[in-house]
C-alpha cells in the first residue's frame, strides 16, 4: 500500500469535470483506491465519493492506493492534481 | 424574442403555441420482490444501465457544447459508479426491494448528501444525479402513464423527452411540431417524428426553464432552432415560408394515387426505407411500392440476449403480411463490431468502419447469421421477401453466403418447415472494390442495390459525420458516378435491377441525375416518398440521360455540380 499526500490547486476544486477524470483515470487499474480529506475516507473509483468530498481550492487530501500496480495509479493521480486538471 | 439552439430530426417550420407537458411523476412504491425473483430483478437493472449508456454515448456524439458534453460525460460516469452498481445490488439481495425503488432510495440518499454540502458549488450537482435517476426509472417503468390528455389541436409540444409510441399519439391529436430538451437525432422517436415528417427539434438545452406554456413559438426545422415570442420582423419573415411549406405539402399529398413514371413513360419502382416497424404505417399512408431496405440493427441493439428465430420471424411476418403483394427488401444485421461487442464478445477495433461490419460480422458468427436467415425464410410464405447482404466486397462472400443459405433450406425441409424457394438474394454495392466488379456480383445475385452514403464515404476515403472535413464529402464526385455508371451497366447486362437506397435518392438534385444513369428503382425514407415521387414524375428521361452524359465527360466535380444544378426542370 502507498500513500501520498496532495493539494487540490485548480481554482473551481473537485468539480463535476475533475472529479470524472479522476475516475476514469483510476477504473483502468486493479489496485484499490482510496482519498482521504479530513475523517472522510471515500472509494476513488467512486463519482459520487469522489464527489461528495467537495474538495475545493486549496484543501489537503491523501491518495491511498493498495494493489499490483498501486505506484502507477497514484503517479497518474497525482499528475491530474498537479496539471490542474487543464483548468485554470 | 429568445432564440435556442437544438438538434433538427426532420426539416420544415412549425409556428404555434407552446404548451409544456411536464415530465410525468413517477410514483414508485416501496414494494418487494420474491426471493426467486432475485436474479430477474438485477437483470432488469443491468438492461436499463446499459441503455441508458447507450443514450449518453449516442447523445455526447451528437452535442457540441464542450460544457453540455461535459455534463453528459459525468452522467455516464455516475452510471458505472462500482458504489451506486453494489448498492443496488445489495438492495435487490438483502432488502428484496424491487429494482425501482432500489434506485429510487439510493439517489434520495446520495441527493441528500449532495444538498447538505457546504460549498453551492457542489451542492448543485446534485441535478446530475436526479437526471440520471431519471433516464433509469423511467426507463424502467416504461411510462405508461397517459400525459397528453391535456394536449390542444395546433400546439407545439414542449417536454424532456417522447417515447416512440407516443410521437405517434401526439401526432394523431393534429399538433405542429415537438420541441424535446433531451432526445437524440436517430432515437426511435426521431426517425418516426421524421417518416411523419413532424417539425422537430432534439436536445434543446434549458428548453423547460425558458418557455412559459401558451407562449408563441415557432420550430425552424431547417436551422435548428427554436424562436420564443418571435418579433413581429421574425413572424413576418417566417410567415409566408411556413405558407408555401404547407402549399407545398397539400400539392405533394394529392400525387399519393399517381403512377410513378417519368414523363416520356420511364416506370421508375419507388419503395421505401425503414428501421422500425413502427414507420409501416406511413409506409402505407403513402402507397409506396413495397420496401426497398428493411433494417433490422433494432433487433440487436441495446439487448443483453441475441433475438431468437421465432422472434425475429414474426417481425418479418408481419411486414410481409402487411405489405403484399408489394416486395419487401429484408437486410441482414449491419452493424459496426462496436454495438454489438457484448452480445458477440468482440474486441475492441480502432477503426471501425473499416472493420469487422455488416457481411464480416455475420460471417465471423454463422449459427447468429444462420438464426437470421432461418428467420427470414421461415417469414417468406407470401413470396413478397427479398434477402440483401451489407457491405459485400468480393463475389467470393455471395457465393459463401449461397452456400449457408442453402444449408438453412435443407435444415427447414428436414423439420418440414415451409419458406419461398426462389427467394431472391440482392447484394449490397457500398464498397468500391464491389462497384468494380459488380459483373461478377451481378452473376450470382437476383439483385444489386447501391449504397451511396457508404460508397461515397469508402470511396472518397471521407468520414461522413466529421464535420472538419464536411467539404470533402461530395456524393456527386466524378470517381461516384462512374462506379454508380459501372453498376448500372453490370447489373443490367446481367439483367439485373439495380437500386438506390441512399440519401443520395432523396436530393432534389441528384434524382434526374441518378434516373439518368440507369438507376431502376429508389428507396427513400417513409417522409421523402412523394417529394421524390414529384421529382421523378416531373422528370424526362431522355434529357435525364443527357445530362448523366454531361456529368460523366466532366473532370472535376464542381464541373459537375454546374451541371447538375443549372438543370432544374430537365
Amino acid at each position: 500500500m502507498i500513500k501520498k499526500t496532495i493539494k487540490v490547486i485548480n481554482k473551481l476544486g473537485m468539480h463535476a469535470r475533475p472529479a470524472t477524470m479522476i475516475v476514469k483515470a483510476a477504473a483502468k487499474y486493479r489496485s484499490e483506491f482510496k482519498i482521504r480529506k479530513d475523517d472522510m475516507e471515500i472509494n476513488g473509483k467512486s463519482i459520487m465519493g469522489v464527489m461528495t468530498l467537495a474538495a475545493e481550492c486549496g484543501s489537503t487530501l491523501e491518495l491511498i492506493a493498495d494493489g499490483v500496480d498501486e505506484e502507477y495509479l497514484i503517479e497518474e493521480i497525482a499528475g491530474l492534481f498537479s496539471s490542474k486538471f487543464d483548468e485554470d | 424574442m429568445e432564440k435556442l439552439a437544438g438538434v433538427s430530426v426532420s426539416a420544415g417550420i412549425a409556428v404555434g403555441k407552446a404548451m409544456i407537458i411536464d415530465r410525468p411523476k413517477l410514483v414508485i412504491k416501496r414494494r418487494k420482490i420474491d426471493e426467486s425473483a432475485i436474479d430477474e430483478e438485477k437483470e432488469k437493472f443491468e438492461t436499463s444501465v446499459r441503455a441508458i449508456y447507450n443514450e449518453l454515448e449516442n447523445l455526447i456524439e451528437i452535442t457540441q457544447n464542450r460544457d453540455n458534453r461535459d455534463i453528459l460525460k459525468t452522467q455516464k460516469i455516475i452510471l458505472k459508479d462500482p458504489e451506486f452498481i453494489a448498492s443496488i445490488n445489495k438492495m435487490i439481495t438483502k432488502k428484496l426491494y424491487t429494482v425501482e425503488y432500489a434506485i429510487k432510495k439510493h439517489f434520495s440518499s446520495v441527493i441528500e448528501i449532495f444538498n447538505n454540502l457546504e460549498n453551492e458549488y457542489f451542492t448543485e450537482r446534485s441535478t446530475d444525479y436526479e437526471d440520471v435517476a431519471y433516464r433509469l426509472l423511467s426507463h424502467i417503468l416504461d411510462l405508461k402513464q397517459d400525459r397528453y390528455d391535456q394536449l390542444e389541436e395546433d400546439s407545439i409540444l414542449i417536454t424532456i423527452n417522447i417515447t416512440p409510441s407516443e410521437v405517434t399519439r401526439v401526432f394523431e391529436k393534429n399538433i405542429k411540431g415537438i420541441c424535446l430538451e433531451q432526445g437524440s437525432k436517430n432515437s426511435h422517436s426521431s426517425i418516426i417524428a421524421r417518416s411523419m415528417n413532424l417539425p422537430t427539434l432534439v436536445n434543446v438545452h434549458g428548453l423547460t426553464e425558458k418557455i412559459r406554456n401558451g407562449n408563441k413559438v415557432i420550430i425552424d426545422g431547417n436551422k435548428g432552432r427554436l424562436i420564443i415570442n418571435p418579433d413581429k420582423e421574425t413572424l413576418e419573415k417566417y410567415i409566408p415560408l411556413l405558407e408555401k411549406e404547407i402549399r407545398k405539402k397539400e400539392e405533394l399529398l394529392t400525387l399519393i394515387d399517381k403512377e410513378c413514371i417519368t414523363r416520356d413513360g420511364r416506370k421508375i419502382s419507388l419503395q421505401s426505407n425503414i428501421e422500425i416497424p413502427e414507420e409501416l404505417d406511413q409506409v402505407l399512408k403513402f402507397k409506396s411500392k413495397g420496401i426497398g431496405l428493411f433494417r433490422t440493427e433494432f433487433l440487436f441493439i441495446d439487448r443483453k440476449d441475441l433475438p431468437g428465430e421465432d422472434e425475429q420471424c414474426e417481425i418479418y411476418r408481419k411486414i410481409s403480411e402487411a405489405l403484399k403483394p408489394e416486395s419487401v427488401v429484408i437486410r441482414t444485421i449491419d452493424v459496426g463490431g462496436d454495438k454489438l461487442s457484448q452480445l458477440l464478445n468482440i474486441e475492441h477495433e480502432f477503426n471501425p468502419n473499416l472493420g469487422t461490419r455488416g457481411i464480416r460480422i455475420s460471417l465471423k458468427h454463422i449459427p447468429v447469421f444462420k438464426t437470421q436467415i432461418k428467420a427470414i425464410l421461415r417469414a417468406s410464405l407470401n413470396k413478397n421477401i427479398k434477402m440483401m447482404f451489407p457491405m459485400i466486397s468480393t463475389v467470393g462472400e455471395i457465393i459463401t453466403i449461397k452456400e449457408i443459405i442453402a444449408e438453412c433450406k435443407s435444415e427447414l425441409d428436414q423439420a418440414k418447415i415451409g419458406y419461398d424457394k426462389d427467394i431472391e438474394i440482392g447484394a449490397m454495392i457500398e464498397i468500391p472494390s464491389a462497384a468494380i466488379t459488380s459483373d461478377t456480383i451481378a452473376e450470382e445475385c437476383d439483385f444489386l442495390s447501391i449504397g451511396t452514403n457508404d460508397l461515397v464515404q469508402y470511396t472518397l476515403a471521407v468520414d461522413r459525420d466529421n464535420e472538419s472535413i464536411e467539404s470533402y464529402y461530395v456524393p456527386y464526385h466524378p470517381s461516384v458516378l462512374r462506379l454508380l455508371r459501372l453498376t448500372v451497366e453490370n447489373g443490367h447486362k446481367k439483367n439485373r435491377s439495380v437500386s438506390i437506397c441512399g440519401e443520395m435518392a432523396s436530393e432534389k438534385t441528384y434524382i434526374p441525375l441518378l434516373i439518368g444513369l440507369g438507376i431502376d428503382e429508389f428507396s427513400v425514407s417513409p417522409g421523402r416518398l412523394l417529394m421524390v415521387k414529384n421529382e421523378i414524375i416531373n422528370c424526362s428521361y431522355e434529357k435525364a440521360k443527357k445530362i448523366a452524359e454531361e456529368a460523366l465527360s466532366k473532370k472535376t466535380y464542381l464541373d459537375v455540380f454546374n451541371i447538375i444544378n443549372q438543370e432544374e426542370d430537365c
